[in-house]
């Protein structure tokens, strides 16, 4: 039993605290767009063949709605876009800090360090899993307007109102996301003490 | 007899249309084409037929009725018929397991129906071809098949022999099987001649309750919405079909009370309201005051029995059940992302196909006061409609 909790090698870590501090701040970050960019994609390729289906078959009948009926996948899309400007605003944050040798100096700028990590991948999980229900929510929306449309043009309008609110959600992740990395930076140099 | 359960469910909401949105979005822009209350009203007011394929050229029949000469009862319902099948057949091959094996099952009933007329046809005699020609087109087996169906012998060795050597083969064989296998054990392997007339409409009912099983186990093993959906209208289906047994029973030998415990019993299909307190009430009704105590005890029936109560020319108890029907069949097109809308989307169909016959037989005959006794298809007037104004 105590022998688990001694280290055996140099490279082991004493507890789950140090297993996620030991995990580089740079690997967070990178995750966090990898996520945000990745489940934005999942959310709005959901909502697209969710609508799109629907859409081609109902067509078939009422042609009319072809064109129209096109905002339901643009706004589907819109949620892909916001995991790409988020990815892009947290690809430009990270850094490769300008030392020379090995290892990190002692007056490392720590807390901005682990502060970036964090945020960036928080930022990115914000975006990200809001863009899935976001793009799911307009996705079936979107079909059953298409469906809704074919039969009484008069509702295209009414059901693309739900369509509007549920692509809000997507904008809530990224507006939260871009507040979480705004003061998000990664120290390129040591502190001048 | 059990068709196995689906591989892949259905879905909820958010997985129903990787497989199935295209075909249901297809169903459902066909629901334009039913006919409107505006379209209706203009037929009733036509004098002649000419006039009725005047009118339906602005319909969505305009194809099936441009190449007809003149316009007659059966062979506006045999195009419509066929308009309907061509629809079916494409939104067969769109589809996939197990939305597939649903639309199958549809057919099924029409191909029971279609060996129960080849039999019923060859006691009284007819021609082969003129039977074949009125068979449903939703419900053919190959020609060969078809042609030798009327060769057997109409009693319990000649059906066994028809099981074994034509219907084994077809999707109906498990049904046949089924209704062999009871009657042997009823019967103890002897032959009775005594009631070959009755006997055909006894096969047909018990033919049409193991698909009604078979069907129902299979909509519950889809689970979600459809499952609850197609468990509705299959649960109203059996028990018209068991109130109708019991009724078309009364006055025939089938009503005897040694035939009602033994024959009629068995008749009764194993799903619905009705089943299994009403049905094992149903089994000792001897006439119409006993029917009507036994569906006072089920709210949803007692009115439509008032309905033959009160009698006379008006409507019928069949009307009745025709305009529930109506009615809820219109509602499995009110939610989304579930089978029961192509079920609902054929037999409407049928309904304005009944309808279509019903209007033009009235005014081929001239009887114009009869002509508005039909049960319109997605109407304003309806009467479950108009209580909200």
């Amino acid at each position: 039993m105590s022998d688990s909790l001694m280290c055996s090698t140099e490279f082991c870590n004493a507890g789950w605290s140090e297993v996620l501090t030991h995990m580089s701040p740079y690997g967070y970050a990178n995750f966090g767009i990898a996520f945000g960019l990745g489940l934005s994609v999942v959310g709005a390729a959901w909502g697209i063949w969710l609508t799109g289906s629907s859409l081609v078959g109902a067509a078939i009948k009422a042609p009319r709605i072809r064109s129209k009926n096109l905002i339901s996948v643009i706004f589907c899309e819109a949620t892909a876009i916001y995991g790409v400007i988020m990815a892009i605003i947290l690809a430009n944050k990270v850094k490769k800090p300008d030392l020379q040798g090995d290892g990190l100096p002692e007056n490392w700028d720590w807390h901005g360090y682990y502060y970036a990590g964090y945020g960036m991948f928080s930022a990115g999980l914000s975006v990200g899993l809001t863009n899935i229900a976001s793009g799911v929510s307009v996705g079936i929306a979107g079909s059953s307007c298409a469906i809704g449309d074919a039969q009484d043009p008069s509702l295209f309008v009414k059901v693309l109102i739900v369509e509007i609110f549920a692509s809000a959600l997507g904008i809530f992740g990224i507006i939260v996301g871009i507040i979480q990395s705004n003061a998000c930076n990664f120290p390129i140099q040591a502190l001048e003490n | 007899m059990a068709t196995p359960a689906p591989e892949t469910p259905p879905g909820n909401m958010a997985t129903f249309n990787i497989l199935h949105g295209f075909p249901e979005a297809i169903v459902r822009g066909m629901r334009s084409s039913f006919l409107l209350d505006a379209d209706y009203h203009h037929l009733t007011q036509c004098e002649t037929l000419d006039d009725v394929k005047l009118n339906l050229t602005e319909s969505d029949y305009s194809e099936s009725v441009s190449d007809m000469a003149t316009l007659t009862p059966t062979s506006l319902q045999a195009a419509a018929v066929n308009k309907l099948v061509t629809e079916f057949k494409y939104l067969r091959t769109q589809t996939i397991e197990p939305l597939s094996t649903f639309l199958d099952f549809i057919t099924y009933e029409y191909m029971i129906e279609n060996v129960m007329l080849l039999l019923k046809g060859t006691l009284s005699g007819r021609d082969i071809n003129e039977l074949i020609a009125q068979c449903h087109p939703l419900g053919m087996f190959k020609e060969s098949t078809m042609r030798s169906i009327p060769t057997f012998e109409s009693n319990a060795k000649g059906y066994a022999d028809l099981y074994q050597t034509v219907l084994v083969d077809t999707p109906v064989g498990p049904y046949f099987s089924m209704f062999l296998q009871e009657s042997h054990d009823r019967v103890g392997g002897e032959v009775r001649n005594v009631l070959e007339e009755v006997e055909i409409e006894i096969i047909k009912s018990s033919l049409i309750k193991y698909w009604l099983e078979d069907f129902g186990n299979f909509v519950s093993s889809l689970g979600g919405e459809s499952a609850t959906m197609m468990g509705e209208l299959l649960a109203v289906r059996a028990d018209t079909n068991a109130i109708n047994i019991t009724l078309n029973s009364f006055g025939t030998p089938l009503n005897e009370p040694a035939m009602r415990q033994s024959d009629r019993k068995r008749l009764y299909p194993a799903l619905g309201y009705l089943y299994p307190a009403g049905t094992s009430m149903l089994i000792d009704v001897a006439d119409e005051d006993g029917l009507g105590r036994c569906l006072e005890l089920f709210p949803q029936y007692s009115s439509i029995w008032n309905v033959h109560l009160v009698g006379g020319g008006d409507k019928s108890i069949d009307d009745a059940f025709y305009e529930r029907d109506v009615q809820m069949l219109e509602l499995a097109f009110e939610g989304q992302m579930h089978f029961g809308v192509f079920y609902a989307y054929i037999k409407l169909k049928e309904q304005e196909i009944r309808n279509l016959v019903w209007i033009t037989e009235c005014i081929l005959q001239q009887q114009k006061e009869e002509i508005n006794k039909f049960v319109p298809v997605f109407s304003q007037h309806a009467p479950w409609r108009s209580k909200k104004r």
